[in-house]
């Protein structure tokens, strides 16, 4: 028996990296937008979705709900009678290429825009590319005015930042404003949007955003 | 995971008996900490011909510099504190397997 030394210079993420690549391929060849929605827990990605839907009149929406486990957010969004489907990950804390790519197997991708609800989670989902064209994240006041500064890397990559639950600032004592410098600090090319969807605050902005988006794309 | 499946790979291709230590690189800006990784390697070798080898993980960082002045940072802090202009990142995000060593 011998010692022998290997140089390997392998790619440990190459496989993600090559099925978001896929995902994508697809995705643009079937003119469809892809919309990967992160956030934190109870931050209100499953209602963002919800209220875009019924107000997206003329375009055709679908969406995809990550969740570890339940199909509560799938059956909140399917009522409304858009191609949705659940995907629960079974232990896995966020979505990943992979997931998407069996995913997309089944999924009618006779639509516009393709809303991915990742695992509420502002950590693991970075590192992982699904293919899509946008990244939304989103927080919400009651998780504290320090939830952006404390989590630089996936606000680094987002488009588009949320901040909602504003109308429960005062109850909650949290400062939107820092909030909002916070993420503009760290991602000065983002879109930071203030929100309280349940009021109705910056939900127009947006749709603004959105639309601009689905109008621009390519076919 | 994909660690010791890439370890295995190499072993495999090598004829190894035993693999003695495992060299990785890994970007900074990773969601990921050296000290839990090397836990879970030593618990998922177990039982394999790479129990009780060595991971060295090598962590590279990011190249993160101002696009105005140019100074350079250790940490993204998204604007410059010394001119106020937008920081760059470049890198930070690799993760691959450099060195295998084992016994043939």
């Amino acid at each position: 028996m011998h010692k022998i030394e290997v140089d390997a210079e392998m790619d440990l993420l190459e496989e993600n990296r090559k099925l978001a690549e896929k995902n994508r391929r697809l995705l643009k060849e079937k003119g469809v937008i892809a919309i990967n929605i992160m956030g934190a827990i109870g931050s209100g990605k499953t209602l963002l979705i919800e209220k875009t839907i019924s107000s997206l009149n003329d375009y055709k929406i679908g969406a995809i709900l990550g969740d570890v486990i339940a199909k509560d957010d799938y059956e909140r969004v399917a009522r409304y009678g858009v191609r949705a489907m659940p995907l629960n990950t079974g232990k896995e804390c966020h979505l990943d290429a992979h997931l998407i790519h069996h995913a997309l197997e089944d999924f009618d991708l006779n639509i516009d825009v393709l809303f991915i609800e990742n695992v509420g989670n502002l950590i693991c989902p970075v590192d992982f590319d699904l293919g899509e064209d946008y990244r939304v994240v989103m927080v919400s006041v009651t998780e504290g005015d320090d939830v952006v500064s404390k989590h630089p890397e996936i606000f680094r990559l987002a488009d588009v930042i949320i901040i909602n639950k504003v109308a429960l600032a005062d109850a909650v004592e949290a400062n939107v404003e820092k909030m909002v410098e916070d993420a503009k600090r760290l991602n000065p090319k983002a879109k930071v949007i203030k929100m309280d969807l349940k009021k109705g605050i910056g939900f127009d902005e947006w749709m603004e955003w959105l639309k601009c988006v689905l109008q621009s794309r390519e076919r | 995971m994909v660690v010791l499946d890439a370890v295995m790979k190499v072993a495999k291709e090598k004829g190894a008996k035993r693999v003695k230590s495992v060299q990785i690189v890994v970007g900074n800006l990773l969601m990921l900490n050296p000290e839990q990784l090397k836990f879970c390697y030593d618990v998922i070798t177990k039982g394999t011909i790479a129990e009780g080898s060595e991971l060295e993980i090598e962590v590279v960082k990011a190249n993160i510099k101002c696009t105005n002045c140019g100074k350079v940072f250790d940490e993204y802090i998204g604007i410059c504190d010394e001119c106020g202009g937008i920081l760059s990142v470049e890198g930070g995000k690799e993760m691959f397997l450099k060195r295998v060593e084992m016994e043939v």
